[in-house]
């Protein structure tokens, strides 16, 4: 297969494969039952195995465990297969040893190996087995060591791929213990993109919801309902330093950033019924934007001009399109009767589709009016695009309880990740990292 | 809210219908022109079992209706409605002659006070009020109307289905909707309401069973 034309064989194949995967869903079905058996370890499904989408590569063993964390990360983005170390013969020698990289073609197209160097950088060879052509990275040590080896898993994404790499980013969600008792707790944590080093920003009796990412990474937007009753926050991550943005009569819910992070969309019901609004975080303008007698919630941003929202104004959940600014609405989707909660990145959409009684994440470009049905679940919701549209976190129900899972936008690998105990409910994927 | 307003219109009007029933014989003459249309008729199915005297409706209207529309056994709110739709029928209709004229704080708390039943359920994704409610509902007023320095609380719930912040704003609804059906007797201003969305179940599980017990506004008053 040509690399260079990888990106646009996925895309030529249209929905094509949503079909194709169709078949392998009983096999993935029972792979669960046969996996929740132990809780420990770490899931990794794939939808489907045959698949020649998937790009060989080969990571050879290096350093502190960066070769683990890279391979996971390729493998989660459903574009890569990650080649076993027994297909490698004769053995690669190590990183700065000579390498006959065209003997391996027929088992890999890629081949990667790595060296800590001095004063703790990172270094990292890809090799294409096709033309021996090399190509080197060096990342700079971190406070947090996985982030240096989700930087060069991102370097090696990007060259392969020719799209930005989305693994050096973080994840925010809530988790909640002693649900449906007296005393539920709620905390909202940050973890990195694959679920490690979790750690929560607030902890809380009363639940915590929507958690929504500034753009520029450093604040999250929240909904608490500490005082018994709703109210926004912005919670800046390396200060805690929090401010309450709205908490007016009624909802105070479903937070949003504009692209330019200097606005909050919400759902507010101030004025007796939900209606979107938006509100200058700086001086807390208030504008609304939607004036209509249904719910209308959930609203995100496709532009600096242009929210996307849900609405029941048609008689059922669907989403709509509205400028900024405020005028007509115009609706999105009519495949179903519940359609919402959509979040935007790189001019993709996602959303929680209703279909037979399940609710499922579905996934579609801009502007194209087909959709692929992504996941497979009975209660799958929040889904939240990676900033490069690569891959989509959401939850679903696995042993009763609400897990995290990473879904590629081909479908083609599945990962539940890891996270602290309890139910876990609405990740919400970061932007790119600036520091 | 088109759809929402014509759905509680009639609900008003068999509000009110059986409020004349059992009330002052002004009510009885106000709706006396009501009782004629098809609204009485939904009442007298309501009715069910069938009780002697007037009063006994508002004991009863509410609980034998709530038992068997929910089919629900365990919550909080169920065993309650559970007996007092059950065995414990006819001890109760005797008993709600006493308790209509007993809209006090005491039967909050009195297992055999219609007002001790604090929990409405609602239909998947609807936030209309089930006819059977409306007597509870009322009755709740009234208590509201008659001691207007108490607040009380309605919070809002939705079940699992669904996306998360659209259950907050379903669960607004339906606290609105008891809120605007309790502001006829004009108490509206002692009333808070809350959408916690599907954030607090009472119950876990994935079936409809649980879901009905989810879909639900609880009644809470500050101090009892």
């Amino acid at each position: 297969m040509n690399k260079i034309s990888y990106k646009e064989k996925i895309y030529k194949k249209g929905g094509g494969w949503v079909f194709n995967i169709y078949p392998y869903f009983f096999t993935l079905a029972l792979s669960l039952l046969f996996m929740a058996s132990n809780a420990s370890a770490e899931l990794e499904l794939h939808i489907s195995k045959t698949s020649s989408d998937e790009i060989p590569i080969y990571i050879a063993n290096f350093a502190g465990g960066a070769s683990g964390i890279i391979a996971a990360d390729l493998k989660r983005s459903g574009r890569f297969k990650i080649v076993p170390h027994s297909q490698m013969k004769p053995r690669i020698s190590p990183f700065g040893g000579s390498l006959n990289a065209g003997a391996y073609q027929k088992v890999t197209d890629y081949i990667v190996r790595g060296k800590q160097v001095g004063g703790g950088d990172l270094q990292i060879e890809l090799v294409s087995t096709s033309d021996n052509a090399k190509t080197y990275f060096r990342i700079t040590p971190n406070i947090n060591r996985r982030r240096v080896a989700h930087k060069a898993a991102d370097s090696i994404y990007e060259k392969v791929t020719r799209r930005k790499g989305a693994f050096d980013t973080r994840l925010a969600y809530v988790t909640v213990i002693n649900k449906a008792t007296k005393n539920p707790t709620f905390r909202l944590y940050i973890a990195d993109s694959d679920g490690y080093n979790p750690q929560a920003i607030l902890s809380s009796r009363k639940p915590i919801m929507s958690p929504a990412w500034s753009p520029d990474g450093s604040e999250l937007a929240y909904v608490s309902f500490e005082t018994n009753s709703s109210a926004v926050y912005v919670q800046n991550i390396f200060t805690g330093d929090k401010r309450k943005i709205s908490a007016r009569e009624g909802i105070n819910g479903a937070p949003a950033w504009s692209p330019d992070g200097t606005q909050l969309a919400l759902s507010l019901s101030v004025n007796g019924n939900p209606e979107i609004y938006t509100i200058n975080v700086r001086t807390g303008h208030l504008q609304q934007i939607t004036h209509s007698s249904a719910i209308d919630t959930e609203p995100v941003w496709q532009s600096r001009g242009a929210i996307i929202f849900t609405s029941n104004r048609g008689g059922s959940p669907q989403l709509y399109r509205i400028s900024s600014r405020g005028g007509k609405a115009q609706r999105l989707t009519f495949n179903g009767k519940y359609n919402s909660a959509a979040d935007i990145a790189n001019n993709k959409m996602t959303f929680v589709t209703g279909r037979r009684g399940a609710f499922q994440i579905a996934l579609k470009s801009i502007g194209s009016s087909g959709r692929d049905i992504l996941s497979n679940g009975r209660q799958d919701e929040s889904p939240s695009l990676s900033p490069n549209g690569a891959m989509v976190a959401y939850t679903t129900l696995r042993g009763g309880e609400n897990t995290l899972a990473v879904i590629s936008d081909n479908g083609k690998s599945r990962q539940f990740l890891k996270s602290p105990a309890g139910d876990v409910r609405e990740p919400a994927w970061s932007p790119y990292l600036h520091q | 809210m088109t759809t929402k307003t014509l759905l509680i219109i009639p609900m008003l009007i068999s509000l009110l219908a059986l409020g004349a029933c059992s009330q002052t014989q002004k009510d009885k003459g106000a709706i006396g022109s009501n009782t004629g249309n098809g609204t009485s008729k939904n009442i007298g199915k309501g009715k069910g079992g069938g009780s002697g005297t007037s009063s006994g409706t508002i004991g009863r209207g509410g609980a034998p209706g709530v038992s068997s529309r929910d089919g629900r056994g365990g919550s909080r709110g169920g065993s309650r409605g559970g007996s007092a739709g059950g065995g414990r029928n006819g001890g109760n209709g005797g008993n709600s002659a006493s308790n209509t004229g007993d809209i006090t704080l005491a039967g909050l708390n009195d297992p055999n006070n219609l007002l001790s039943q604090r929990i409405i359920y609602f239909d998947y994704d609807k936030a209309s009020i089930r006819p059977e409610y409306m007597v509870l509902i009322n009755t709740h007023a009234k208590l509201l109307a008659k001691y207007p320095n108490l607040k009380m609380r309605l919070e809002g719930h939705a079940d699992e289905r669904g996306s998360r912040e659209y259950n907050v704003a379903l669960s607004e609804s339906r606290a609105q909707s008891v809120k605007s059906i309790m502001g006829i007797e004009g108490v509206s201003g002692q009333i808070k309401t809350i959408g916690y969305g599907e954030e607090l179940p009472v119950v876990t599980g994935h079936d409809q069973k649980s879901w009905q017990k989810n879909r639900r506004v609880e009644i809470k008053y500050d101090g009892h």
